[in-house]
């Protein structure tokens, strides 16, 4: 449903660098700046950002320098601007308020709970559409999306992974004889790949490309696609055990189970900090302070992390100089040391994560276009 | 949502005014695009009656492209030369999902409400849905009400006239087909293609 042109940003800002297009320019800068000044307030933002791109539609069609264009051209020169105002009103417009923001986080911490006892069975997802390499290429595409910050290139990551999922359905369909289940078996299963996912700032993307896209963009499939997003979204938010084929017991036990392994990095993040505090012998403040969130979690660690000079201070023991009575204090520290570990883990497996969603958005526009123009699912992936 | 039917008069959206998006894909009074959202109990063949009106309409016996998709457009073609272009969004019938209706329906000016004659459950259902477009429909929604699996007779559980009953009282039209046989599928897309509100003035 896309078109397929190579290049075309690079041909709108072609156009923007001719001198004739110089009105066109200011107009875009002025409102550009003029956007900018004015504190955020999305129902507002969303309707003068679309009143925008509809006068200035209508001045591209006018225009000396669109002579004579095919309704296609025109509608890539759109494109190009959807994309250069989007990209220059970012920061401002993209979960732009805390609520957005507090939201966003709510959604992902959940779906971190979620994702530690979830199976496709609690769906009721069919043994047929349970294809593990499908639903991680659908995941990696539903990844992408803050590697972009245009709303059509957000839109079309939510399209790509829809894409993946229906050629599953397709393939179960004609190779295992699945009737055909439509909706039926769509909706669940992209619930399923957005919780194995996690796409980041879910809510604010959604929102972003709902009040961004250029509205006679958001029509139809594409329309169909982000609705069900959305409506994947909402299920996550109101999950709870009625929602699933889980007895509710094993719910609540599973969520408490999880909630208490993700609570672990959160606790010992200071005790990060502390380490880079320490290591450049600044005021004792921050670990004192420490020290006293800790002191409900383990008395015994603070006790030697607190008397000794270094936070590890058997590393130049010798293991003849150790007695007994050690043993205590080695075990505490090995726990500490243990349990740091795991959450610098968890932390880096984050950064790894959200690094690979956003290194395509350094290799420069013209092979995001490329990737994104593709029609074929498989080359968008082998970039990644 | 941003879908454009060519329906006047839609409430607006829920996030903003996005909804006058008109003018795109050049709808006109004798090219009509409506968004039809498909509701009913998972299982009663939602989505095997819309594959048989796309797949029957130019290639029988071409599953690619349509096989397995939850959105499916088709345009017909109409005796007095108007084309309708039907948008077709397909919902989960899962009851788990009942909630999440409102997000597809929004917008939309076709209701199809489908339901299986061997199975007295999924009429209830359909029931439900009509009181539920009802309140929170758009108040100028099409509505029709369909008895699927026809052909499944000897099991029929729901009488032909208490659907005819239900759809009378309710202004609905309503039509038995069946999927498996391809009987009255085009018939039904036609009838509600007829019963569109033609836009007055452009």
């Amino acid at each position: 449903m896309e078109t397929t042109h190579s290049l075309p940003f690079d041909s709108f800002l072609d156009k923007m660098r001719n001198p004739a297009s110089l009105d066109l320019v200011r107009s875009i800068k002025s409102f550009i700046v003029s956007f900018s000044f004015n504190a955020g307030n999305p129902e507002n933002d969303g309707k003068r950002i679309q009143d925008f791109f509809l006068t200035t539609e209508a001045a591209i069609r006018d225009h000396p320098l669109w002579a004579g264009s095919t309704d296609e051209e025109i509608d890539n020169a759109l494109e190009g601007l959807e994309k250069y105002v989007m990209t220059k009103l970012h920061s401002r417009t993209f979960a732009s308020s805390a609520e957005d923001i507090k939201m966003d986080r709510e959604i992902s911490e959940k779906i971190c709970l979620l994702q530690t006892f979830l199976r496709p069975e609690h769906l009721d997802i069919p043994v047929v559409l349970q294809n593990e390499a499908s639903w991680l290429l659908a995941e990696k595409e539903l990844k992408k999306i803050n590697a972009f910050k245009a709303p059509r290139e957000k839109l079309l990551c939510i399209m790509n992974c829809c894409r993946v999922i229906n050629n599953l359905l397709l393939n179960a369909s004609i190779s295992e004889d699945h009737v055909p289940g439509g909706a039926d078996d769509f909706l669940p299963v992209l619930i399923y790949v957005t919780i194995k996912a996690n796409p980041p700032q879910l809510h604010s993307n959604l929102k972003f490309i709902q009040l961004y896209r250029r509205q006679s963009k958001l029509i139809s499939e594409a329309a169909y696609y982000h609705t069900n997003l959305v409506s994947a979204k909402s299920f996550i938010v109101d999950l709870n055990a009625k929602s699933l084929s889980i007895e509710e017991t094993e719910f609540e036990e599973s969520m408490q189970a999880a909630r208490l392994v993700n609570r672990v990095p959160q606790i010992t993040s200071p005790t990060i900090d502390k380490i880079s505090t320490f290591g450049k012998q600044t005021d004792p403040g921050p670990s004192t302070e420490m020290h006293k969130r800790k002191t409900n979690i383990n008395d015994h660690h603070i006790a030697i992390l607190g008397s000794a000079g270094s936070n590890y201070p058997y590393m130049e023991a010798e293991a003849g100089e150790l007695t007994v009575a050690d043993v205590e204090r080695l075990l505490g520290l090995y726990k500490d040391v243990v349990t740091k570990y795991n959450s610098l883990c968890n932390t880096v497996r984050h950064l790894s994560i959200s690094k690979t969603t956003v290194s395509p958005a350094s290799e420069g526009t013209n092979d995001l276009l490329r990737g994104r123009n593709g029609t074929s699912r498989d080359t968008d992936c082998k970039g990644d | 949502m941003g879908c454009s039917s060519s329906l006047p008069d839609r409430s607006a959206g829920r996030l903003s005014g996005l909804n006058n998006a008109e003018n795109s894909g050049v709808p006109d009074a004798k090219n009509l695009r409506v968004k039809l959202v498909l509701l009913g109990d998972s299982g009663v063949g939602k989505s095997c009656i819309v594959l048989r009106f796309v797949r029957g309409q130019f290639d029988p016996t071409s599953k690619v492209v349509t096989v397995g998709a939850s959105f499916l457009s088709q345009t017909i073609a109409l005796q007095d030369s108007t084309t309708v272009k039907f948008e077709i969004w397909d919902t989960a019938g899962q009851e788990r999902y009942a909630a999440l209706a409102p997000l597809y329906y929004r917008g939309a000016g076709v209701a199809v409400i489908v339901y299986d004659i061997t199975s007295p459950e999924s009429f209830t259902k359909a029931q439900y849905w009509v009181k539920e477009l009802q309140k929170h429909g758009s108040p100028d929604i099409v509505m029709a009400l369909v008895g699927n699996k026809a052909d499944l007779h000897e099991n029929r559980e729901v009488p032909v006239q208490d659907g005819i009953d239900y759809a009378e009282k309710n202004g609905m039209f309503f039509i038995e087909t069946s999927a498996k046989t391809a009987d009255n599928i085009n018939q039904l897309f036609e009838e509600i293609a007829k019963r569109l509100p033609r836009p007055s003035s452009s």
